[in-house]
């Protein structure tokens, strides 16, 4: 069984980029069809996930020694002891 | 006759007993074995051997209480979340070894589901019919009905997953029953039986001017969007919007409504916000917060020489109203605080929070300073929901556990 891998932020960036061209596009027509509204509701939701996504990349990176220490905890710089 | 099937949870204990019409009774307590009737609570079974057994099952002190969260996205619903579960204590994680985009979180007490996961069309199937996510067409009632009802009742379930990357339905994950069951998303009011299975509903109802400025705050930053993109994405959803999400807000048992502030004028920066606690009146297990005097309708200004107020200071109103033709309470506070450490000042003043000790409120601020919201009514607000579905939860459960389990013969 192939385990999933979550994609990465810059993917969805890119996602978002293709998604809104897509969305001028198809509302270039008409800008109440169905296919417009559709088109633009993708770019929100990508939008969202983007944000999700930097949100946790940015959560990742804001303690380095947070983040060497979950892998590490016998290290000398990590070991914290309740008494 | 009702078919019986034995059914193990790790988390779940039950009370269960089993009676003969001979009187004699087994109680068993214990922690790994829920029997589990299809259907009906009470099922007879054995009548043809003669004896009939009866067996009650109610997983009594540990029925799970659901709780309904509404708001559209990128309306906050994730901070929100991260406060409550703090409440409950303990940090809420997406289930291990799963699936990586899972958008389900888990903490000892509380789990919360997204209710994407129940599209029954994905983004493609959406952009084929030409609906978006808000329309009730590309979502899965039945299924979101039956699931959140096997849960409450104790039954774990296999959940799809909505893929918000790929836009495709994964295969779905095991959802065990919690303690506390959050489902948040665009619907968890629309569909009048999944409505009745809240314990509490919550409806995050953020203003236009606000939202399209929380939207910039999100969005600006990513390539290929432009002020002319996110207006063209908020505007083209609003249709949706104003039909199927909005309208839920009527059924809510509370409201977090986010309007711009009224003291800057003409100010659309969205920094500042006017935030409106909107509490229903006579929902059993929840009574409304209040300032000073429990009824009245009063105006208060704290800043001066207890609390330091910057431009343009803070704003706190509070007063009975009507809201789609239900009695409400409202608590309403605009502007910001400067230090958050003198919220205690205020937190004194207010009544019925259901805080286990004083300065509760403020410590759970302090606690996630660096949310969004924390300097406005947004946090305060969403910190005092959050205890009162502490509180909420609380009285259920001791009321279950004041009812003895009935065995009928």
């Amino acid at each position: 069984r192939i385990r999933p891998v979550r994609a990465a932020p810059d993917k969805i960036s890119e996602k978002v980029e293709e998604s809104i061209k897509q969305a001028q596009e198809a509302c270039a027509g008409d800008p109440t069809s169905g296919e417009c509204v559709a088109a633009w509701d993708e770019v929100e939701e990508l939008s969202a996930a983007a944000s999700h996504a930097r949100d946790k990349q940015k959560e990742k990176d804001s303690d380095p020694l947070e983040n060497y220490c979950k892998d590490n905890p016998e290290t000398i710089e990590c070991k914290t002891f309740d008494d | 006759m009702a078919a019986c099937t034995v059914y193990s949870t790790q988390s779940l204990s039950t009370n269960c007993s089993i009676s003969t019409p001979s009187k004699t009774q087994f109680s068993f307590h214990q922690k790994q074995v829920v029997f589990y009737t299809t259907g009906r609570r009470n099922s007879k079974r054995g009548s043809n051997s003669g004896r009939s057994y009866v067996i009650t099952c109610a997983a009594s002190d540990q029925q799970t209480v659901v709780i309904g969260l509404a708001a559209d996205s990128g309306c906050g619903k994730s901070t929100f979340m991260r406060r409550l579960t703090s409440v409950f204590g303990g940090a809420a994680e997406p289930p291990k070894g799963g699936n990586p985009d899972s958008n389900t979180l888990i903490s000892d007490t509380t789990t919360v589901i997204c209710l994407d996961d129940y599209h029954s069309l994905d983004r493609t199937g959406r952009k084929e019919k030409g609906v978006t996510a808000l329309d009730p067409r590309a979502n899965d009632f039945d299924l979101m009905y039956e699931q959140v009802k096997a849960i409450k009742d104790g039954i774990s379930v296999e959940k799809p997953i909505y893929n918000h990357v790929t836009g495709l339905l994964d295969p779905p994950e095991l959802i065990k029953p919690p303690k506390i069951l959050v489902i948040e998303g665009l619907h968890p009011m629309f569909d009048s039986r999944v409505r009745d299975l809240l314990d509490f509903s919550i409806y995050l109802d953020i203003s236009n001017e606000v939202k399209f400025a929380w939207k910039i705050q999100r969005d600006m930053a990513e390539r290929g969007h432009s002020l002319e993109s996110i207006k063209a994405s908020i505007e083209a959803r609003k249709p949706d919007f104003e039909a199927y999400i909005d309208p839920q807000k009527q059924y809510a048992d509370a409201v977090i409504e986010v309007l711009p502030t009224q003291l800057i004028p003409d100010d659309n920066e969205g920094k500042i916000l006017r935030v409106r606690l909107i509490q229903k009146e006579g929902v059993k297990n929840f009574s409304p917060v209040y300032l000073f005097d429990d009824g009245s309708t009063i105006s208060w200004i704290p800043c001066g020489r207890k609390l330091t107020c910057s431009y343009p200071g803070i704003k706190f109103s509070y007063g009975p109203d009507t809201y789609y033709g239900n009695e409400v309470s409202i608590v309403e506070m605009d502007g910001q605080f400067d230090r958050l450490d003198e919220l205690i000042y205020v937190e004194s003043h207010l009544s019925n929070l259901s805080t286990k000790f004083y300065g509760e409120v403020t410590q759970q601020m302090l606690k996630h300073a660096d949310f969004p919201g924390s300097n406005n009514g947004t946090g305060l607000f969403q910190t005092i929901v959050g205890l009162k579905i502490r509180d909420l939860y609380e009285q259920i459960i001791a009321s279950r556990a004041e009812t003895p389990v009935a065995a009928k013969a």
